[in-house]
């Protein structure tokens, strides 16, 4: 165990003290990880703050240009100028007022597109109206095959049928056109309001208008308390992304260093303990990344002081002493948890360069948790509360609110502490194994590259992919539409990563892919266990909805919207999501992942490991959990069958079975199954593995378990 | 057991490999090291001379057998064995952004070397090993010779009574390795316990008062040189260590029919 004082404290005191005399000694790490920052926020702020401003003078001070048709154009003349008049009369609180200039002409639509002008103000009567909309749809689904868009955005002011209608034509992607729609819609908006008060007045309205009655809201929470709800959201994931900066930059050198360096081994040879080196560089990694996070903090509240950037109007937060010292309490794991972490990662590297492929994800998975605090309706009265970093990240919202439950914060308190403990017997552990040392040489697999080496590296291959499937669907998700991810995710990342891994090291392609024939009984057990699996991934997407990340209802229906569309026929949306899912997937991670992954852990490994970075791959909270159960059962059915053949029909029926009843309708407002059905299920899946086990064909070439008392 | 001693008892370490299986990298080693004796461990790469020395220094845990360095033996007291040991190999690298004194001060005190006479030992390891004029620069600053002569005084800063040197001298020039080989001799004389391993015949010739002749993990021959001349026929260290090891290859030619020389390392 990692006990601060065992041991002898004068050794414990040297190994820490001069692991921060080696770190302050560097100074180019010193110079470009704490300096540089400091130096670059206000320059950057600045920057930002100037570009800020005088884009917003710019449109402010630009005169915006319109032009004015349809066949109610003398009546929207007469609206718009008294909307302009109001523009003109009662500018804005927080801006000057903008300037309009009639450039009405003969294609007014064609100017638009060319940017001559920036808003289309179309005066319509209703049948024109109608007209043109019925005109549009036509030429809408016309369009669907070829992938055209509008460039143009469209908003309707009082569609209020008999009345008639102003339409404004805009470009959103050009800052003056959406301004000029934007203002001029608002002044459109309030003109109604004064024209339909005045129709209410002239048609003998008993009262003005405006007394039918009015609605205020008003806020009953203080300042304080809404400072900390904001601050309370954002402070766990900020703390967490410094903390983990700033350590990096000890944990780096504070193993993978002394690895590359060779000293590891002249520390291991001496009279120090492991617990005493790595108790001392825990310590230090905690040290400097707490330094560093302090350094930050004090940097952005001078920054503050001197004005470089302000805060929101009436912000406020009031934190008594005791909610200071229960943060305090809050966070002491989790520095512990993430130093220890940092050190495992620094020993399990080689090299300082593994260290910085690795970091990225360890980053992202404190950081996912951590959000925890942002998502919509959590609260510590749930499961969250017992998992780690999560469970801190809400109970720190909640004091930063002044509500919580003692018993769900000493529940978050503990899992985390918890974790920090296990980090730190692992880490100590690592410490102590021979790997340490002899990964450091180099071994036959480096000698022999190729297919020897492939093991080694599949795990990094995959964190590229990943990392390039995340970009992709955070920069152009929304652009590529259905089709287009399928083409880029699917084939390109998924099929175009493995062919590239198969040629890089050489592998042989019916044994990385696992193309094999199967016993027939195998597909009968396909047939039994896909929908049976389904079934208990509903039942475990209920649990995790109900006890860990509760979902809201909309972001259910936006996801189901965005699956299934509205306009793509069955046929496609069976072979987008659930053929080509199907083949292409499984490719990828029940084939050349679990392929190189077979030398390095056991069959339960293999199965959480797979299952677990086929989670990670969905990139969704609330579909990590379910997705990575499916991934690891299919795992389980690859390493029984030795073959990708059955997990592919599988996996492409249990797409089919989520995806044909809720395109056809066939769903039930209320998702719960029944409870005797998640029984059968059980009972389905379990006839499955037992078909499977009498006819299996094990995976070949799995890893050899080591007697006891070797290390491998 | 007498003080100051390495005894060696029936020492072995098995590796696994995923694909390979079972390495036995050392296979029942048995030797004795008395004070103020140089031991040789002689054997090709890859025979597991650093395998032994790292057991030794408690970097690696043996697989069976036992040793005992100072009284301590080395799975159930792996400090106490430590601060007993200095270990140099040419693996052991040195802090670069620590000067040379302060690498000197630095190891005196993981080693535990009492507090309060630090200063004095560094002092006098300064005056010896000629590195008062450079003390103060970094390491990163000297040269390999300036570096050698620090690694050097590192190892023995806490005035250890056994000393292991595994291949000290490979990647030094002439003039660095004969250095090496001087000091060696001066610790020996002192009284030292030393344990070095080389796979270059002449240096054991010329710095061993023992040799251990060790290959595919086993001890083939113990004796002094005189004793290995007189049971082997040969004059030369190197005559006698191919006549031993071509005995070994050949038994097992004969028996597996198949012969395998100059292996790739087998362990770490």
């Amino acid at each position: 165990m990692i006990i601060w004082g065992s041991g002898d404290r004068g050794v414990f005191a040297t190994l820490f003290l001069y692991e921060i005399k080696r770190l302050l000694r560097y100074r180019r790490v010193i110079l470009i990880a704490v300096v540089a920052p400091l130096l670059l926020y206000p320059v950057m702020i600045f920057i930002l703050r100037r570009v800020d401003q005088s884009e917003a003078r710019r449109l402010d001070e630009a005169i915006y240009e319109y032009a004015l048709t349809g066949d109610e154009a003398g009546w929207g003349r007469a609206v718009l100028a008294k909307a302009l008049a109001l523009e003109l009369d009662q500018p804005g609180e927080d801006h000057v007022h903008v300037h309009f200039e009639d450039r009405s002409g003969l294609d007014a639509e064609a100017m638009l597109q060319e940017g001559q002008i920036h808003v289309l103000v179309e005066a319509l009567s209703s049948e024109e109206y109608e007209r043109i909309r019925a005109e549009e749809d036509v030429d809408s689904a016309d369009s669907q095959g070829g992938g055209s868009s509008d460039a143009g955005g469209t908003q309707v002011v009082d569609v209020d049928l008999p009345l008639r209608i102003i339409r404004l034509k805009y470009r959103a992607q050009s800052d003056f056109s959406r301004t000029a729609a934007d203002r001029l819609r608002e002044r459109l908006v309030e003109v109604r309001g004064l024209m339909r008060d005045s129709v209410y007045r002239a048609g003998g309205f008993p009262v003005e208008p405006a007394q039918v009655g009015t609605v205020v809201t008003e806020n009953l929470a203080s300042p304080e308390k809404e400072g900390g709800a904001v601050l309370g959201l954002a402070l766990t994931p900020f703390l967490l992304l410094l903390m983990l900066t700033g350590g990096s930059i000890m944990a780096v050198d504070a193993i993978s260093g002394e690895k590359e360096r060779g000293t590891l081994e002249t520390l291991l040879a001496t009279g120090a303990s492991r617990t005493e080196i790595v108790s001392a560089k825990q310590l230090a990694i905690i040290v400097v990344g707490v330094a560093v996070a302090v350094i930050n903090i004090l940097n952005l509240l001078l920054y503050l002081v001197l004005g470089l950037f302000q805060l929101p109007e009436n912000f406020a937060v009031s934190l008594s002493l005791l909610d200071l010292v229960l943060l305090l309490v809050l966070f002491l794991p989790l520095t512990v948890l993430i130093s220890n972490a940092l050190l495992l990662l620094s020993g399990y590297a080689k090299s300082y360069k593994e260290y910085q492929i690795y970091f990225f994800p360890l980053l992202l998975a404190f950081l996912a948790p951590s959000v925890a605090g942002v998502l919509p309706g959590m609260d510590l009265h749930s499961a969250v509360a017992l998992v780690p970093v999560a469970g801190i990240s809400v109970a720190v919202r909640e004091i930063m609110l002044g509500e919580y439950d003692w018993i769900f914060l000493v529940l978050a308190q503990i899992s985390t502490s918890l974790a920090a403990l296990w980090a730190a017997r692992l880490t100590e552990r690592t410490l102590s194994t021979e790997r340490l040392i002899s990964h450091a040489d180099l071994d036959e697999a480096d000698l022999l590259g190729g297919p020897a080496l492939f093991p080694r590296h599949v795990l990094r291959w995959f964190g590229v992919m990943w990392v390039v499937f995340l970009l992709i669907s955070l920069w152009f998700g929304q652009e590529l539409g259905l089709r287009g991810q399928v083409a880029v995710n699917l084939v390109g990342i998924f099929l175009g990563g493995s062919i590239l891994m198969i040629r890089h090291y050489r592998l042989d392609v019916r044994e990385a892919f696992a193309l094999r024939r199967v016993h027939p009984a195998v597909w009968l057990a396909v047939v039994i266990g896909a929908p049976a699996g389904y079934v208990l991934g509903i039942g475990l997407a209920g649990l995790v909805n109900t006890y860990l990340f509760p979902v809201p209802q909309n972001v259910l229906e936006a996801f189901g919207d965005v699956m299934l569309g509205n306009d793509i026929p069955l046929w496609q949306l069976i072979l987008f999501l659930s053929i080509m899912p199907g083949v292409l997937e499984e490719l990828a991670f029940r084939g050349v992942l679990l392929h190189g992954l077979r030398k390095i852990v056991g069959p339960v490994g293999i199965c959480l490991v797979v299952g677990a970075i086929f989670g990670i791959f969905h990139v969704s909270l609330f579909r990590l959990i379910p997705t990575a159960y499916l991934g690891a059962l299919l795992a389980a059915v690859v390493l029984l069958t030795g073959s990708i053949f059955p997990v592919m029909v599988w996996h492409a029926a249990s797409n089919a079975i989520a995806l044909v009843p809720a395109y056809l309708g066939w769903v039930s407002e209320d998702p719960a199954l029944p409870g005797w059905i998640y029984g059968a299920a059980v009972l389905a899946l379990a006839v499955t593995f037992w078909i499977l086990w009498l006819v299996r064909r094990p995976y070949p070439g799995l890893r050899k378990t080591p007697p006891p008392g070797l290390e491998s | 057991m007498k003080l100051s001693t390495v005894h060696v008892q029936d020492l072995r370490k098995t590796f696994w490999d995923e694909s390979r299986g079972e390495i036995r990298a050392v296979d029942g080693l048995d030797f004795d090291c008395r004070p103020g004796e140089i031991f040789g461990l002689l054997g090709a790469n890859g025979a597991g001379k650093t395998t032994t020395l790292r057991m030794l220094a408690t970097i690696l845990k043996p697989t069976g057998g036992q040793a005992y360095l100072n009284g301590h033996e080395v799975t159930a007291e792996p400090e106490a064995v430590r601060r007993s040991l200095g270990f140099y190999s040419a693996s052991t690298a040195l802090y670069p952004r620590l000067t040379a004194r302060e690498t000197l001060e630095f190891f005196a005190r993981v080693n535990r070397f009492p507090a309060d006479k630090v200063a004095e030992r560094v002092e006098t390891l300064v005056e010896r090993f000629g590195i008062s004029e450079y003390q103060g620069a970094r390491v990163e600053k000297l040269s390999s010779g300036m570096k050698q002569k620090v690694s050097i005084a590192r190892t023995v800063v806490h005035d250890p009574p056994i000393l292991i040197f595994d291949e000290p001298t490979v990647g030094l020039d002439v003039m660095a390795a004969l250095e090496m080989q001087r000091v060696i001799r001066e610790l020996r004389d002192e009284g030292k316990c030393i344990i070095f391993s080389t796979h270059i015949m002449s240096e054991a010739e010329r710095l061993c008062d023992r040799i251990g002749v060790i290959h595919r993990g086993r001890l083939l021959a113990l004796g002094t040189l005189d004793e290995h001349r007189e049971r082997t026929g040969q004059h030369y260290l190197e005559d006698i260590f191919v006549h031993e090891v071509m005995a070994v290859e050949d038994d097992l030619k004969e028996s597996t029919g198949i012969g395998a020389t100059g292996e790739l390392e087998a362990g770490p």
